[in-house]
């Protein structure tokens, strides 16, 4: 099969929805693909387009520990959306194209680790099943993740965050305005993993220019640091300055800039509800732009208006950058502080809100620092909902575990089954890539 | 009794059918100089034999192939309205004009056309062809057709192909190369109609006289005359309608068209040939013209044998005749001939053909066989090809990915020249039944004589804003009270497909959805109408099928 400079996978779900009027239903990639096919790009010889599988329970279990389970909260939509983004990983990582674009939903960026409903339309992370995939059959190993999307990418930070190999940049709509309320500058992940999560949170009011400020002076510069195998681009397009949710002003040409300059391996689409008049250029846009073609012709209609860039944002992203590239300047210091604050264990509790699903999950998180391995944690939780309530204790076995934190993780796990204060007992263990229940309620 | 003339790159064929019975066949030399001369030889040669009332005259030509392939193209004005999007310089088949003026994919006119940039930019020239396309143009054709009135008023134009007529399909790339091809035969093309009509008006043939299009389809000539581009490509179309009306097919079949050096392999689920997504190639470029997905295989009669290491490969090319027929090099057909699958030319030669090749240790016929078994591998590799790309093919719904279609290869179906032996040996490898129908050798012609008409519409209807378009029909209107509903959008699109048929004097039969979408559209947080997208055809298909002479 002769080469291709992208692979797509274009997957609408026109038959699938959360609910009749939620913003995450069956019309959201109409208009999208009415203008592709009108634009004619699927018959362009630089494209090709793959259909989607269904995602293995093993490949979403890899990811995610769902309480009571995955089945009883992911639907078929969540599993083919999953295979699409793994099939566009694929495309690359065999060589058949040079770069991917998975055009699929529902999106996935704020499905966390444990999973007790949907929150923010996500219930599992594509990004992070597809990741996973390509690092177990693909070979690959350093991951660097660009998160596009206005909200930020709050699941994929709570998957990596102790994972030194994978680096997590979200620049998003400031959390002190917009869902999640989450994707501040102090987030930074684990003392293992410290500055491999790495926050942007952009004021109200960021247009094309503020957005290309910080992708030349630091996403772009931060990548080159981190020297990634591969770079996924978590593309949402409500930064737009049509969409309904958010209060940005970036174009379409913006975005096309955007995917010329990340030169992401794989994108994956994540939010963007202008479905009429955002999402059909903003990704025509940067699917012309990852195949190396003209975009310069992709201009909205209504492009006037799009309100200018003011100077106090302008001011204000520059403060930012600052701030921001001496951070990272410093991380290796930074990294030794953190790990010689904590001593032998980190720890953090938080609460979690699954909007869609009108559950409370409230959390504690331990992780272990070692000097062998990335180290293991343990994940208490809780939630409360229109079932009742429900509780599981997990530990996590990282991929390089040392002997003696596989032995602690599973004592952990045996002895929190003996104290019997949880519905459920989980150890995820990357090692053997196999999610095991330790007995508990069927 | 219904006529079929197929005019092929050798021969000339020409069929009577009737009452299911083909009554007379006759084949003569193609005259490439003036297809008429043939085409008229062989219909007043059939015409003489079955002196019974004539219904229908069907004819498949080759002739806007050759015009294409051969490159009697007349130059085109290439004027597109592409709006935002991707930049079309470099992709088209001439350099266009980019005009002013667009609609967007809510089918909204962002910009009309400007006058006096047209006046400025479009040049003057005596006896131009014109050929106007705008993006989504099918979802409001205003654009198209103020260019097309400015182009009639203002440069006296006598043609302009509008790409929204010639498909009222989403894809302005391809409806944009569609109409600059439509234009550049279309006056050259409008002779060979008025030829055609002059000589069955002196042979006081009042039959109404239809041509093939690329999906099986035939159109009344005087529909053809204003869009010739459909016309391309009725050689293989030809012998896949042959076969509808020859064979029974069920569930999912395969049929081979063995020529001299290709075979053409088309894809059949529950009795009808499958279409190309999106449409036709037109040299190298992608068009909206409506054609079989067909793949060819460089495997035919003609093809050289050779040996590469010890493996025999038949193909691609060819080197001349059969050595059988005084050639220089061995081929397919020399096997086919050793093995008393084939009679022609003289079989001396053909087992000094086989004796060529450096297999050891096998007797010429053992060698023959291994020839027929390579060529039959090569085929069956691309029918495997086929039917993996049709399982894989792109859709867009979690029930089409949760419940695949699983494609069960049945049968192979084999018609042409060299088509048995290649056939049969396929249908083994596969595991499936191998058919070979009678008459396989005029199954072109006969593949006109009965082909029914083809017709397609696409209306989308947005309850929302209360409008409707169907780009073939160039309308985009109020949509009529009680249009509202999925049954209701259905009967409206099969009215409108009617009528269309009427205007273009096409014998009514069946019609059918071919697609169907349904849209909630939500405003703030209220269902407020839907968006309907209906395709509906003519039921494709045969007239009448012939039995077992």
């Amino acid at each position: 099969m002769e080469r291709k400079e992208l692979g797509l996978v274009f997957f609408p779900a026109f038959d699938w929805a959360i609910s009749q009027t939620h913003p995450e239903r069956q019309e959201r990639l109409l208009y999208t693909r009415d203008q592709l096919l009108e634009e004619g790009v699927l018959d362009l010889p630089q494209i090709r387009e793959y259909r989607p599988g269904m995602a293995e329970w093993a490949d979403l279990e890899r990811v995610h520990i769902g309480v009571p389970g995955l089945e009883s909260l992911v639907k078929d939509a969540h599993r083919v959306a999953a295979g699409g983004a793994i099939e566009a990983g694929k495309a690359v990582c065999s060589g058949e194209t040079a770069r991917a674009f998975a055009l699929v939903r529902p999106p996935g960026h704020h499905a966390m680790r444990v999973v007790h409903g949907t929150r923010g339309f996500c219930t599992v992370n594509m990004e992070a099943i597809m990741i996973e995939h390509l690092r177990r059959h693909h070979g690959i190993g350093r991951v660097a993740i660009v998160d596009t999307d206005v909200h930020h990418g709050d699941g994929t930070q709570d998957i990596y965050y102790h994972d030194p190999d994978t680096l997590f940049i979200s620049f998003h709509q400031d959390g002190r305005t917009l869902y999640p309320g989450s994707g501040f500058v102090e987030e930074q992940g684990g003392p293992a993993a410290f500055g491999t999560t790495f926050n942007i949170p952009l004021p109200v009011g960021t247009g094309d220019a503020g957005l290309h400020r910080v992708l030349d002076e630091l996403v772009l510069p931060v990548l080159a640091d981190f020297k990634p195998d591969l770079i996924i681009n978590s593309a949402g397009q409500d930064n737009h300055y049509s969409d309904p949710l958010a209060n940005m002003s970036v174009t379409a040409q913006g975005y096309g800039r955007l995917a010329e300059k990340l030169r992401a391996d794989v994108a994956v689409l994540e939010g963007g509800y202008s479905i009429e008049g955002a999402l059909p250029y903003v990704n025509l846009g940067i699917l012309l732009a990852m195949a190396g073609l003209d975009y310069s012709r992709v201009i909205e209609p209504d492009r006037e208006r799009c309100p200018a860039q003011s100077a106090d944002v302008t001011a204000y992203i520059e403060k930012l950058i600052q701030e921001r590239r001496q951070t990272w300047r410093e991380r290796e210091n930074l990294k030794r502080r953190e790990i010689a604050r904590w001593g032998d264990e980190w720890q953090r509790r938080r609460s979690v809100y699954y909007d869609d699903s009108g559950i409370e999950e409230e959390q504690r998180e331990t992780a272990r620092l070692c000097h062998h391995c990335y180290g293991w944690q343990g994940i208490d939780t809780s939630s409360r909902g229109s079932f009742g309530r429900k509780s599981a204790y997990a530990a996590i076995i990282p991929r390089n575990a040392c002997k003696r934190c596989l032995q602690e993780a599973q004592d952990a796990v045996w002895s929190a089954k003996q104290a019997g204060r949880h519905q459920y007992y989980y150890i995820q263990n990357r090692q053997t890539d196999c999610l095991e229940r330790i007995g508990g309620k069927k | 009794m219904l006529l079929g003339i197929d005019v092929g790159g050798t021969f000339t064929d020409a069929v009577a059918v009737a009452d299911g019975r083909v009554l007379e066949t006759v084949k003569v030399p193609t005259t490439h100089d003036d297809l008429l001369v043939g085409i008229l030889a062989a219909l007043d040669h059939i015409v003489s034999r079955c002196p019974r009332q004539i219904s229908r005259v069907a004819l498949s030509t080759t002739w806007v192939t050759n015009a294409v392939v051969e490159g009697k193209l007349d130059p085109v004005e290439l004027l597109v309205m592409a709006g935002p999007g991707l930049n079309l310089s470099g992709l088209l088949p001439v350099t266009p004009r980019f005009l002013t003026g667009y609609v967007d994919h809510r089918g909204i006119q962002v910009q009309a056309p400007d006058d006096g940039e047209l006046q400025q930019r479009i040049p003057k020239t005596a006896d131009s062809v014109y050929a106007v396309s705008g993006k989504f143009s099918v979802r409001n054709p205003d654009a198209e057709q103020q260019l097309n009135a400015w182009l009639k008023e203002h440069r006296q134009a006598e043609h302009v192909t509008l790409g929204g007529k010639l498909s009222g399909s989403l894809n302005f790339l391809r409806r944009t190369n569609g109409a600059y091809f439509n234009a550049a035969v279309w006056r050259r093309f409008k002779d060979f109609e008025a030829a055609i009509n002059q000589a069955l008006a002196a042979r006081d043939i009042i039959a109404p006289l239809v041509i093939l299009k690329a999906d099986g389809g035939t159109m009344p000539l005087t529909a053809a005359g204003e869009m010739p581009v459909e016309a391309i490509f009725t050689g293989p179309a030809a012998s896949v309608m042959g076969i509808q009306a020859l064979t029974d097919c069920r569930g999912t079949m395969v049929s081979l068209d063995v020529g001299g050096t290709t075979t053409d392999l088309a894809l059949w689920q529950d009795g009808q040939p499958l279409l190309a997504a999106g449409g036709a190639f037109v040299e190298r470029y992608p068009t909206a013209v409506r054609a079989f997905q067909l793949l060819s295989v460089g495997v035919g009669g003609d093809s050289e044998v050779r040996l590469a290491g010890e493996e025999v490969v038949v193909g691609p090319l060819r080197r001349g005749p059969a050595m059988a027929n005084g050639g220089t090099v061995p081929t397919l057909s020399d096997a086919m001939i050793v093995l008393e699958e084939a009679s022609f030319g003289s079989r001396k030669l053909a087992e000094a053909a086989m004796d060529q090749l450096a297999l050891p240790g096998l007797t010429v016929r053992e060698k023959a066989e291994t020839v027929l078994q390579a060529a039959a591998r090569q085929v069956v590799v691309a029918i495997r090809q086929m039917l993996l790309r049709e399982e894989t093919k792109p859709v867009y719904r979690v029930a089409e990915i949760t419940q695949p279609v699983i494609l069960d290869l049945q049968g192979v179906i084999g018609v042409g020249g060299a088509a048995a032996p290649i056939a049969k040996r396929a249908a083994a490898l596969l595991g499936a039944a191998c058919v070979l129908p009678e008459h396989g050798e005029v199954a072109n012609a006969i593949g006109a004589a009965v082909s029914r008409p083809t017709l397609e519409i696409n209306l989308r209807a947005d309850t929302v804003a209360g409008r409707y378009s169907v780009g073939e029909l160039g309308l985009e209107a109020a949509l009529p009270v009680g249009v509202r509903t999925v049954a209701a959008v259905t009967d409206f699109a099969k009215q409108l497909l009617c009528q269309r048929a009427t205007e273009l004097k096409m014998e009514q039969g069946e019609s059918e959805v071919v697609s169907l979408e349904s849209f909630p559209v939500v405003k703030g947080f209220n269902r407020s109408g839907w968006i309907y997208q209906c395709r509906m055809q003519l039921t494709p298909g045969v007239l009448m099928r012939l039995e077992e002479a």
